[in-house]
């Protein structure tokens, strides 16, 4: 997935080996916040749309697609994190780091940055009860697992109706610079508007109809993106202005 | 292309397929893309790889280390500006094919032309491809009847009946009676039963200027199924013609294509054993036999030939699928309305197949007029009466001119662009005299498009994968369609 850490160290997650294991839990960039793009399921997607324009991008080491949340513009860069906080809905797969999932087990990769040795918070309590943190990742986890597979089935239906069309995002900011946004995809609204009256039935009846408007909607939120991206950018220039 | 009209096949279950010809062209994307076959697909059923040109090896010195690519990539900025009188000027110690162009490092690094996130058919080096033409055909055959609507027909012909003005009616076979038609198309292979037998017309040899009329091929096993495929044919030259080595995922392809006038059956036997190695010993050889030339002319009457029954050459540059691809869209795309007009649409599809024959021809000989190789068959090469005119001007001028958009290389679909010519010439160290200031006014131009080609060939080899591991992502999860 885009932005995973590639060095990890996942082992099952044990209420005795890790009785006093615990996490930082707050948003931040160096906790590994700091995706431009993060990959979400489909229950997600009405939260998303309030704020990030939701896409589809292609797996880099397997050519499938996947559908993710837009944070930020240039790798690395998730601008709706602030101190010690994310502005509004945060993705469940931001969410849910450290850990990971195998099977019906709960992994933790140890190598992780949010793994801390004292302070955050703690995944067990003195009984080995989990705690309502680690209780939140285990919901976490209820939603993102099936959801992945959901998510499969709406983009395989997307693919077989050929709903699918690649969008080239270019941005030009104030400071000048530009940015061509390359490998994103979304609804072919031309091909959606002569779907056969049965295609259009059977995407209403599984529920799609409404993320496929959900995601065409989320369109507008690039410029949205790009005005933040734009703060951002003349922040940084202005700050430089002021250190000369 | 003209709509309803009905297309059979008609098969003869006795007869096999020659089941020759591994190489392709780059049109061959488009043609199964157009035809619409999955590429995915085509790579899984028909044991298909990527080929990104040809190297030739020992084609001009004959030394361990002589060796050139023809690539499939333009020169950088080919059609604005001509990089070749640069690089013969100041080549700065690269191949010219290594100085304009990404893909003699990405061949030489075994790396693949794309990517399993970039879409079928679509390339991020131009790419063609090897593959297994026993497995080919009957994929095509799967497809145009099962998708297109093809119908076929498994019977033999047992003669033809024609009109008084040499039309033919039908054909009568021996296990679905008399089949009517009002166009022909005469794929019987080297027999040619409706235009060569039934309408006449003369086979041209051309075994004057192409002197190899044999090839003894084998197939061979990897010696691990994980080994490095190459992507690029691989042509070495030998003692009395040259094998071609092509890497299919499950096995190799090699053939000595060789000129009986200057090798023993035995001694060709030989040669390709040391190039396969001994261990190779036991292994079945095929022997095919070539008879460069074509049919006089291609469509007559109301029957045209497309395939081997329209010609053959030896495949050096994988020009016989190309063809058939080139002549099947002539005839898709113009298609007669009647037969009043099927006169007018044939003369244009003669006079295009005369023109691209000849270039073909033109073009493979050029490989044979450059060397300096000193064995019998390579010096019959060289002999002025065994070079067509045409190519003959063509290198008196370009010892003063590279070749360009000067050449009259200008048909729309051009079988060998100029560049072909410029990667086989420089890549044989043919020298354009270039004057002290001829350069000038373009050199900054020509140094930026030398330095984009580093810039991009740097970027592919860190962004594409191996050969070999893209074939097997392509089996495991599929390329996407967008």
């Amino acid at each position: 997935m885009a932005g995973s850490p590639t060095v990890t160290n996942i082992v099952l997650l044990n209420s005795q080996t890790h009785r006093s294991l615990c996490v930082h839990v707050e948003p931040s960039a160096r906790y590994g916040d700091n995706q431009r793009f993060v990959q979400v399921v489909v229950a997600e997607i009405p939260h998303l749309v309030m704020q990030y324009p939701v896409l589809l991008s292609k797996a880099a080491d397997t050519g499938a697609f996947f559908c993710g949340a837009m944070l930020g513009v240039d790798e690395g860069e998730n601008l709706f994190l602030r101190e010690g906080g994310h502005e509004g809905y945060r993705p469940l797969n931001l969410q849910r780091m450290p850990f990971y999932v195998s099977g019906a087990e709960l992994g933790i990769d140890l190598d992780h940055p949010r793994i801390a040795q004292e302070r955050g918070q703690a995944l067990f309590t003195e009984q080995g009860e989990a705690t309502p943190y680690l209780e939140s990742i285990k919901s976490a986890f209820r939603d993102l697992k099936p959801g992945i597979e959901m998510t499969k089935a709406f983009i395989d239906t997307l693919m077989k109706l050929k709903l699918v069309e690649p969008i080239d995002i270019k941005l030009g900011f104030d400071d000048g610079s530009k940015r061509e946004l390359a490998g994103l995809y979304t609804i072919n609204q031309s091909v959606l508007r002569e779907l056969p009256d049965a295609s259009v039935l059977e995407l209403f009846r599984r529920g799609y109809l409404q993320l496929i408007y959900l995601m065409i909607a989320s369109l507008k939120q690039v410029p949205v993106l790009a005005r933040k991206k734009n703060d951002r950018l003349l922040q940084a220039s202005e700050a430089l202005a002021g250190s000369r | 292309m003209k709509a309803g009209f009905s297309v059979t096949l008609i098969e003869s279950p006795n007869i096999k397929i020659i089941g020759v010809g591994e190489g392709t062209w780059p049109t061959l994307r488009s043609s199964l893309e157009k035809m619409g076959i999955s590429e995915t697909e085509f790579f899984r059923h028909c044991d298909a790889a990527f080929k990104q040109g040809a190297k030739f090896a020992r084609w001009t010195t004959g030394a361990e280390n002589d060796g050139y690519y023809h690539p499939l990539m333009f020169p950088q900025g080919f059609t604005q500006l001509n990089l070749a009188p640069h690089w013969l000027k100041d080549g700065q110690g690269r191949t010219f094919s290594d100085a304009v162009c990404p893909q003699e490092q990405l061949c030489e690094n075994g790396l693949a032309p794309k990517t399993i996130a970039t879409p079928e058919y679509k390339a991020v080096a131009n790419y063609a491809y090897h593959l297994d033409a026993a497995k080919f055909a009957p994929f095509l055959q799967q497809h145009c009847t099962a998708k297109l609507g093809v119908r076929h027909v498994l019977a033999d012909v047992k003669s033809v009946n024609q009109a008084e003005n040499g039309d033919i009616n039908s054909l009568a076979t021996v296990q679905a009676g008399d089949i009517p038609g009002d166009l022909f198309i005469d794929c019987t292979g080297f027999a040619s039963l409706l235009l060569g037998k039934t309408l006449g017309v003369p086979f041209k040899d051309c075994t004057d200027v192409l002197f190899c009329d044999t090839a003894l091929a084998v197939q061979l096993p990897y010696e691990t199924p994980d080994a490095p495929m190459a992507s690029h044919t691989i042509s070495t030259a030998q003692q009395a013609g040259w094998i071609w080595d092509i890497g299919l995922p499950t096995r190799r392809g090699i053939g000595y294509v060789y000129s009986s006038r200057h090798s023993s059956e035995e001694a060709a036997h030989e040669t390709l054993l040391s190039y396969a190695g001994e261990q190779h010993k036991d292994r079945a050889i095929r022997k095919i036999p070539i008879r460069a030339g074509h049919r006089e002319t291609f469509w007559k009457n109301n029957c045209l030939a497309i395939g081997l029954a329209a010609g053959f050459l030896e495949p050096l540059e994988s020009s016989a699928i190309v063809l058939v691809e080139l002549s099947a869209k002539l005839v898709a795309e113009q298609m007669p309305a009647n037969r009043e007009v099927m006169d007018i649409v044939a003369a244009r599809f003669n006079d295009v197949n005369h023109y691209r024959w000849g270039r073909i021809i033109d073009f493979l000989k050029l490989h044979y007029v450059l060397t300096q190789r000193t064995e019998p068959f390579w010096r019959d090469n060289l002999e002025p009466q065994s070079i067509p005119d045409r190519l003959k001007n063509l290198l008196q001028l370009w010892k003063y001119q590279s070749p360009w958009f000067f050449d009259e290389f200008d048909r729309l679909e051009e079988v060998f662009p100029a560049a072909s010519y410029q990667y086989v010439l420089y890549g044989m160290g043919f020298r354009t005299e270039i004057g002290p200031m001829d350069n000038a006014d373009t050199a900054p131009m020509a140094a930026r498009f030398l330095k984009e080609n580093a810039a991009i060939t740097k970027q592919m080899r860190a962004q594409l994968p191996k050969n070999r591991d893209l074939i097997r992502k392509i089996f495991e999860h599929g390329l996407q369609p967008i």
